[in-house]
């Protein structure tokens, strides 16, 4: 699904941030991305979903090599992927529901196809009585629920989510983390990029740690 | 090839919604109905500021462009009123006693020419006149040998060969000359010329003063809009899609705020009869009248004005996808 050959990373003139990465995601997995502050979790995060390119190695995603794509293929391999943000980046002046349908509206589906598909999810998310209030009025959790509701709806085969536990209190990390393991379940492979090692606890899965540039698996 | 398929399959019907205010976009037909909420919000500070900068550049730009034509229109129509016109000139010192006669005589004379169409013989009293804004009212203008005149209009369609009586005045008449208004056309011509040129030369600069206010506070408008483009963007949209969505938004915003500007330029060139009459009159009106005509425009004219409206919401639609292709090359 997703495989890093000897990828390296700098930004600029800089020193190096990720030094020969190497590592194969397979389809259904389940993986938690971690290691200390600055360690690049979300640098590497940024070049599975294709917002920057490594500065030397190769990168495949879904067997296509990125450095032969154009704009628009990775456009479309981006379709594929679902992403949640650290900081949420919902649309203010979107309503829930609205935010969470966007990526099926920028794939040109019409509204009424959808229209249960949305409200069934943040049903299931638990934000079925917040789904016309703005982001502004919603919670830290509520936010971040809305989040990953939008980076699931269009079903993808791959969720990368960033420090997804990050605002939350431990009881709505809880109910997340098993949120994605369900997701995991119907199909989809799931990165997290986290330090927070009693999350990481909950779960037997592999590993990918990151030190000074490095990654290893365990 | 492509040019052309993306100009069919752009969502044109799409953009009446977003060049419609929202408040009114509900009474518009279903297919012209934006499908749900603008991804791109209608309304923000940056917004809003860039609305009026629009609004005040395209009344300026439609104000230059109505006053560059009018002027422009009023000087060809002086020229060609010049044109089609010769004076006959009788000197008051030769047969002074049968100058009336002569008068007559001259008429006939002219009226006899092909490509005339009318000649008309001033009195003592009419020459008398025209040189009353020099020598001022009074009874020593009567004493005065001053030439008397023969307006002649000529057919411009079917000129008469002005030589050919220049000649014939010559040899039939003493004392008769013909003045084609030649050496005033010249003047007027470049006068006109002139007047044109530095017309365009400030329509010129209105113009790129207004290209490099909209282009920049469009910029401006843009990057408060970051954070939806990356959204959109990391959301899986194409960069076609993101720019469609802006350049419905600008264009809509470009066309209604360029609609107020020329609105209200056209309201300021209808209101400039009534305005120049206000005046008490005088050398000061006569003069605005000869520079400006009547000081109404056209029709054409009230196009040029509206055409800059078109003109302006082109810039703000290009600027705002060259704002989306510059956030998404970040990203690329």
């Amino acid at each position: 699904m997703i495989r890093f050959e000897n990828v390296g990373l700098r930004y600029g003139t800089g020193p190096e941030i990720l030094r020969d990465v190497t590592f194969h995601i397979l389809p259904g997995s389940f993986h938690f991305l971690t290691g200390p502050s600055g360690a690049g979790k979300t640098s590497l995060l940024r070049l599975l979903f294709m917002s920057i390119r490594p500065s030397r190695g190769l990168i495949f995603v879904f067997g296509e090599n990125l450095s032969e794509l154009t704009q628009g293929g990775r456009a479309e391999l981006r379709r594929r992927i679902g992403i949640v943000f650290q900081d949420f980046r919902l649309l203010d002046h979107l309503t829930t529901w609205e935010n969470v349908a966007l990526p099926l509206r920028v794939m040109g589906k019409r509204e009424s196809d959808y229209r249960d598909d949305v409200t069934d999810l943040l049903n299931w998310v638990g934000l079925g009585d917040r789904m016309h209030a703005y982001p502004e009025i919603l919670s830290g959790g509520e936010k971040q629920r809305a989040a990953i509701a939008r980076a699931v709806i269009g079903r993808p085969e791959l969720l990368l989510a960033d420090e997804p536990t990050g605002n939350v209190d431990p009881v709505i990390a809880n109910r997340l983390l098993r949120l994605f393991v369900e997701l995991n379940r119907l199909g989809t492979s799931v990165i997290i990029a986290t330090h927070d090692y009693a999350l990481m606890d909950q779960l037997d899965t592999p590993r990918l740690v990151l030190l000074d540039g490095h990654l290893q698996i365990r | 090839m492509t040019f052309l398929t993306n100009i069919r399959d752009y969502p044109w019907s799409g953009l009446v919604s977003g060049i419609v205010p929202s408040r009114l976009a509900s009474y518009l037909p279903a297919r012209f109905q934006a499908k749900s909420t603008q991804i791109v919000p209608s309304a923000s500070i940056a917004g809003n500021a860039l609305t009026v900068v629009i609004a005040i550049m395209s009344f300026l730009a439609s104000l230059t462009a109505g006053a560059v034509y009018m002027v422009n229109q009023s000087a060809s129509a002086w020229v060609s009123d010049i044109a089609s016109e010769i004076t006959i000139e009788l000197d008051p010192l030769v047969d002074a006693p049968d100058i009336e006669k002569k008068m007559t005589l001259v008429s006939l004379f002219l009226a006899k020419q092909k490509g005339i169409t009318e000649v008309k013989p001033l009195t003592a009293e009419d020459s008398a006149k025209l040189l009353e804004p020099w020598l001022g009212h009074n009874a020593a203008l009567a004493e005065l040998p001053i030439p008397r005149l023969i307006a002649v209009e000529i057919d411009r369609s079917n000129p008469p060969d002005i030589e050919l009586i220049k000649n014939a005045l010559t040899q039939n008449f003493e004392g008769v000359t013909l003045d084609d208004h030649g050496r005033w056309q010249a003047e007027i011509k470049t006068l006109t010329r002139s007047a044109a040129l530095g017309g365009l030369a400030v329509l010129a600069l209105v113009f790129a003063a207004t290209i490099a206010v909209i282009v920049s506070a469009t910029r401006s408008a843009m990057a408060s809009n970051r954070e939806i483009i990356e959204v959109l963007h990391f959301v899986g949209a194409t960069e076609r899609f993101i720019s469609r969505e802006f350049e419905r938004h600008f264009l809509g915003l470009g066309v209604r705020a360029g609609l107020v500007g020329a609105i209200a330029a056209a309201s300021a060139f209808l209101a400039m009869p009534y305005v120049m009459n206000l005046g008490s009159g005088g050398i000061t009106e006569a003069e605005m009248h000869r520079l400006v005509g009547p000081g109404r425009l056209d029709l054409w004219g009230y196009l040029l004005c509206f055409f800059v409206v078109f003109v302006v919401a082109g810039l703000c639609m290009i600027t705002s996808r060259l704002g989306v292709i510059r956030v998404l090359k970040a990203y690329e």
